[in-house]
């Protein structure tokens, strides 16, 4: 009985959610256009994303580097850590890594945010007012994570090469000309394409995700923190799905 | 010296045009009837009281009349148009002209209170000159006793505070229609009397119309022209407060006991 209750409620918010995304594309198009309410949400969500980005990003670059570097030595390759690990940041590491970082930051903000609006009755006052809260809330901040995703990957994935740089250089010498030149001959546009689309995919889920479950947060301030928790645990899980699909249709047309 | 708001007449101010009829509004959640057919108009100018139990349907009642519920059945003409048959943007032209106070005030709380009142006027594109917005701002506030706190997040004000920044900025945009949700929940004696007041003092300086829901007797004596008893989802009694003050009705005794 709990199982089988499970089921349809996990089916029902699936349907929930594609409705809900389907809202957005509705009303999104649609006038009146939020541009400085979007404006305020890529500063927020771009900008203020940037630090715990960089900082991430330069981590991961450094130890990739400095943990493939033995097993690469055994078999006398160490000359190819620089595409290695640039084929590693640029396909994989650096879109998910910075997508998840992003879940936990923006989607708890986000979901905690819109579940508090709820709660105390802010959504509520919005629509009264005359202002649909929908497009001023929820399209704003699923159009933000769209679009600012992509270019938050793009800077961490330059900060990641940089680290891997520094990293090479720990136990040797490797000038940023033949470093740059090995990266660079090793990647292609079908190495940076797939990537850089699944970016967008991945900010519209942490958008969309986040906003649902504040929007339709449970009255209470047990509410707002199951919102919080349930944004970043399902967009972090469908960032992982998405990936998998993305790298199953990059396969498929022959992107590898 | 400030007046006794009690003592100022609405002659004048009340007359027979019904800016809002309710005929016949059910409402159910799930197997919960809330409301069973419930009736009601609100004539031009007065302050009507519609007293209930918690949970009885008062609130379920106002948020029909401004379209954040719809009911299952029955009529709600607000301003000789019927809520539920409108569309969205009718809907969102309609609402520039009705008030709402929320219970817990909702108040942006990532805005000042400046930001929060100028939130509706730049909605609407009602004023776009800086000095008009400030203007409009600061008599706003001036109306509700509070100019000081213009520059302050709603996190730094009181409950009573917050209301009355709540009311200010629902009356920038100079609504005909006020709709009061429980204005007076969770405050103490002095600053429910002082809300209470407010009201009455609105209801001359805007000339609203304005239905209370409350279930708070001392707000409901000082504010009320005239009063509706909701029970088991239906209008049970309807009067002034001193008529049904002398009720026998075992339904209506406990109100006022």
């Amino acid at each position: 009985m709990f199982k089988k209750n499970r089921y349809k409620d996990f089916l029902k918010e699936t349907g929930e959610i594609s409705a809900f995304a389907g809202r957005f594309f509705k009303e999104g198009f649609k006038p009146r256009y939020e541009f400085a309410e979007l404006i305020r949400q890529c500063f927020i969500i771009g900008y203020q994303s940037l630090p715990l980005v960089c900082v991430t990003a330069f981590i991961m670059g450094l130890v990739l580097t400095v943990q493939s570097r033995p097993t690469l030595e055994e078999f006398g390759a160490e000359s190819y850590l620089p595409a290695m690990v640039a084929i590693s940041v640029i396909r994989e590491i650096g879109p998910v890594i910075t997508a998840l970082i992003c879940a936990g930051k923006i989607g708890s903000s986000i979901g905690a945010e819109l579940g508090s609006m709820r709660v105390t009755e802010q959504i509520d006052a919005m629509e009264v007012s005359g202002t649909n809260p929908f497009k001023y809330l929820v399209v704003t901040r699923i159009l933000a994570c769209t679009l600012m995703l992509p270019l938050l990957v793009i800077v961490g994935d330059t900060i990641s090469l940089y680290a891997s740089y520094i990293g090479v250089n720990l136990k040797g010498v490797v000038s940023w000309h033949l470093y740059y030149t090995q990266v660079f001959d090793t990647i292609d546009f079908s190495d940076l394409i797939p990537a850089f689309i699944k970016s967008y995919f991945f900010g519209f889920v942490i958008g969309l995700i986040g906003c649902y479950k504040g929007y339709n947060s449970k009255k209470g301030t047990e509410g707002v923190g199951l919102a919080a928790n349930s944004a970043v645990v399902v967009s972090s899980l469908l960032i992982f799905i998405l990936d998998l699909i993305a790298v199953q249709i990059a396969d498929l047309m022959g992107l590898t | 010296m400030e007046k006794n708001p009690k003592h100022q007449s609405t002659e004048g101010i009340i007359n027979d045009d019904k800016v809002i009829i309710v005929n016949k509004l059910y409402k159910s959640f799930g197997d919960n009837d809330v409301l069973k057919g419930f009736n009601l108009d609100l004539k031009k100018g007065e302050n009507l009281v519609v007293l209930g139990k918690s949970g009885s349907g008062k609130s379920v009642l106002i948020k029909c009349m401004v379209g954040l519920l719809y009911p299952d059945d029955g009529e709600v003409a607000v301003l000789g148009k019927n809520i539920p048959k409108l569309d969205q943007d009718e809907l969102d032209h309609l609402r520039v002209r009705i008030g709402f106070l929320f219970q817990s005030s909702a108040l942006y709380d990532s805005m000042t209170v400046r930001e929060n009142l100028e939130f509706p006027l730049r909605r609407h594109w009602i004023s776009k000159s800086k000095e008009e917005v400030n203007e409009l701002v600061m008599e706003a506030l001036k109306n509700v006793g509070l100019e000081d706190a213009v520059d302050k997040m709603p996190s730094e004000l009181s409950g009573g505070m917050r209301k009355r920044i709540g009311l200010a900025r629902t009356l920038i945009l100079k609504p005909e229609i006020m709709l009061y949700d429980e204005p007076t929940t969770g405050l103490d004696p002095i600053t429910s009397r002082e809300i209470s007041k407010l009201i009455v003092e609105i209801q001359h300086t805007y000339q609203t119309s304005s239905i209370i829901i409350t279930h708070d007797m001392a707000c409901a004596k000082i504010v009320a022209n005239r009063m509706i008893i909701l029970v088991d989802g239906i209008c049970y009694a309807i009067g002034t407060y001193n008529d049904l003050e002398q009720s026998k009705d075992p339904k209506i005794r406990p109100f006022f006991e």
